[in-house]
């Protein structure tokens, strides 16, 4: 075996730190829970166009359908423009979870913590004078206020846990009190000294460093982060990192997962807010261009692998579990594939298997970037099978390029699968013998 | 017996899952199989007898033991059974694994 055992092991403790990491653990959670209203806050566009456009939608037959278009864009505004609130309350309640303190309250106080300490005045134009007025501006609720929200919600957490361990500060009631009673005077002082604490400190923050924790985490920290992970060096760093656990047997996304879906999530609040507001989407890099270009067919490309052996293996083993993976594979589900062949730890396979995502990153930037493909603004759910998913997303031409993406990794494969030719079947008894 | 399945969105658990129902039903056993994510494990402690993980998350089994502690064995499962979505093999698996702990 080329790789070393040596790095196995780290990458193995790797992985299992970050799945260990509570603050890691939290985030990756709250995206999970908050994926599905993304992708139903992206579909505000799919309406506009099928029922308010009037030359192809159904406005086009009733005028007075595209009336209607404000509903579909509060909906919008209700969960992309909202994002940060949402994500600060789940990843506050999940940590909760692990320090076995009331979940619910400590969401409500991550939330109120980070308006506590964000700007709570915005600034408006009115005749071409500005002034301001009281409100939150969309730079707090929405994804630019995700680092910050997150930061905000840990540190809140973590104080209100810490009180709630000190007994002395707790109020005693009588015990024919409902515990629901003294649970909620239980966790007063706590609420009380964490969130004044906070809004405090935020502000002797902002009395210092002249600018406020949100605009200074989202210049420091996100900014950078964003424009690193959507530059093609970032992304194809990240896919690298998520196959090298994939040839251990290890679901590399779910690895890369607490880095990356915040910055995913981040890039196509960005490409809808412009989009909104006249101009163009200019983040590559989302969620569906991740699941539906890097790894379509699943993460390493396995449907163009599956193809390749159709094409040119001799092995009834492989073509059996090409047959038995092609369904999944379509789907963008590739453990069939990945254990059944197996790819894990393949040594014939390791470099089209690690690099061919890269490859395909590398294809669908260049349509970006050439101005073939727009960025998008719709996302689609993981599952469906890949084709419609970038028909949904990108229209025609993303099939386009999802299909040379697909055509382009299946030659890549194709040479490695004729080398696993001539292996021939004295490997495959090998394997059987160790098997059992 | 409660035979729980868990993966990364517990799709590609639910594959092996189908299969394993069929062979279930196919020797008369009354068994609930089902999948889900790993992050929803702590959500059914209690609801199963027996949990699985696929190989692609056994980095998680670690945690996962803690989390389950005593109620139920906990196991990976075996890396080709599993692409192959042999059914048979996972179920037996499962059974052995129940036993054991019996």
């Amino acid at each position: 075996m080329g790789f070393s055992e040596k790095t196995t092991d780290v990458l193995l403790d790797i992985a299992e730190k970050v799945d260990g990491n509570r603050y890691l653990g939290a985030i990756k959670n709250a995206f999970t829970t908050w994926m599905p209203f993304i992708i139903v806050g992206s579909f505000a566009y799919i309406f506009k166009i099928l029922i308010c456009d009037t030359s192809i939608g159904l406005a086009a037959l009733i005028p007075a359908a595209a009336k209607l278009l404000p509903g579909f864009m509060a909906v919008q505004y209700a969960t992309m423009t909202f994002m940060a609130i949402p994500i600060t309350f789940l990843v506050a309640m999940n940590l909760a979870k692990g320090d076995n303190i009331p979940t619910q309250a400590a969401g409500i106080l991550g939330v109120c913590a980070y308006i506590g300490i964000a700007p709570q005045t915005v600034s408006v134009v009115i005749d071409t004078v500005t002034g301001s007025a009281v409100g939150i501006s969309s730079a707090v609720t929405g994804a630019q206020g995700l680092f910050v929200g997150m930061f905000v919600a840990i540190v809140a957490e973590k104080m209100f846990a810490a009180l709630m361990r000190i007994n002395k500060i707790k109020i005693k009631m009588p015990t024919s009190v409902p515990p629901a009673i003294s649970q909620s005077f239980n966790t007063l002082v706590p609420i009380l000294i964490t969130l004044y604490s906070l809004s405090v400190a935020g502000l002797v923050f902002q009395l210092i460093t002249g600018s406020c924790l949100n605009e200074w985490m989202y210049a420091v920290v996100q900014a950078p982060l964003e424009a690193l992970f959507q530059s093609p060096a970032g992304i194809i760093g990240i896919i690298i990192i998520s196959q090298l656990f994939w040839f251990l047997g290890i679901h590399g996304g779910l690895v890369v997962m607490p880095v990356r879906d915040p910055l995913m999530a981040s890039a196509l609040a960005a490409n809808i807010a412009a989009v909104a507001a006249g101009g163009v989407a200019t983040q590559p890099v989302t969620r569906g261009f991740y699941t539906f270009f890097s790894v379509a067919g699943g993460a390493g490309m396995i449907l163009s692998l599956i193809f390749a052996i159709f094409l040119v293996s001799k092995r009834d083993d492989y073509k059996m579990i090409a047959k038995l993976g092609l369904v999944p594979a379509i789907c963008g589900v590739s453990e069939p594939v990945v254990f059944g062949l197996p790819l894990v730890l393949n040594p014939t396979f390791v470099i089209p298997f690690i690099f061919n995502s890269c490859i395909a990153t590398a294809i669908a930037l260049f349509a970006t970037n050439i101005g073939f493909l727009a960025c998008n603004i719709v996302d689609a759910p993981f599952g469906l099978p890949i084709p419609i998913a970038a028909f949904i997303m990108y229209g025609w031409r993303g099939v386009v390029v999802q299909a040379i993406v697909i055509a382009v990794t299946t030659a890549v494969w194709i040479p490695f699968v004729m080398v696993s030719n001539n292996l021939g079947k004295g490997e495959t008894e090998n394997e059987q013998i160790i098997s059992q | 017996m409660r035979i729980l399945l868990a993966c990364n969105a517990g799709l590609s658990t639910s594959l092996v899952v189908a299969r394993m129902q069929d062979v279930a039903k196919a020797q008369g056993k009354d068994y609930k199989i089902w999948a889900v994510d790993q992050g929803e494990i702590q959500g059914e402690l209690g609801n199963f007898d027996v949990l699985l993980l696929g190989p692609q998350v056994r980095h998680i089994m670690k945690r996962v033991k803690q989390l389950v502690g005593d109620q139920a064995p906990v196991d990976i499962i075996e890396a080709s059974a599993y692409g192959l979505c042999n059914g048979e093999a996972v179920l037996k698996q499962a059974e052995k694994l129940f036993k054991q702990k019996k």
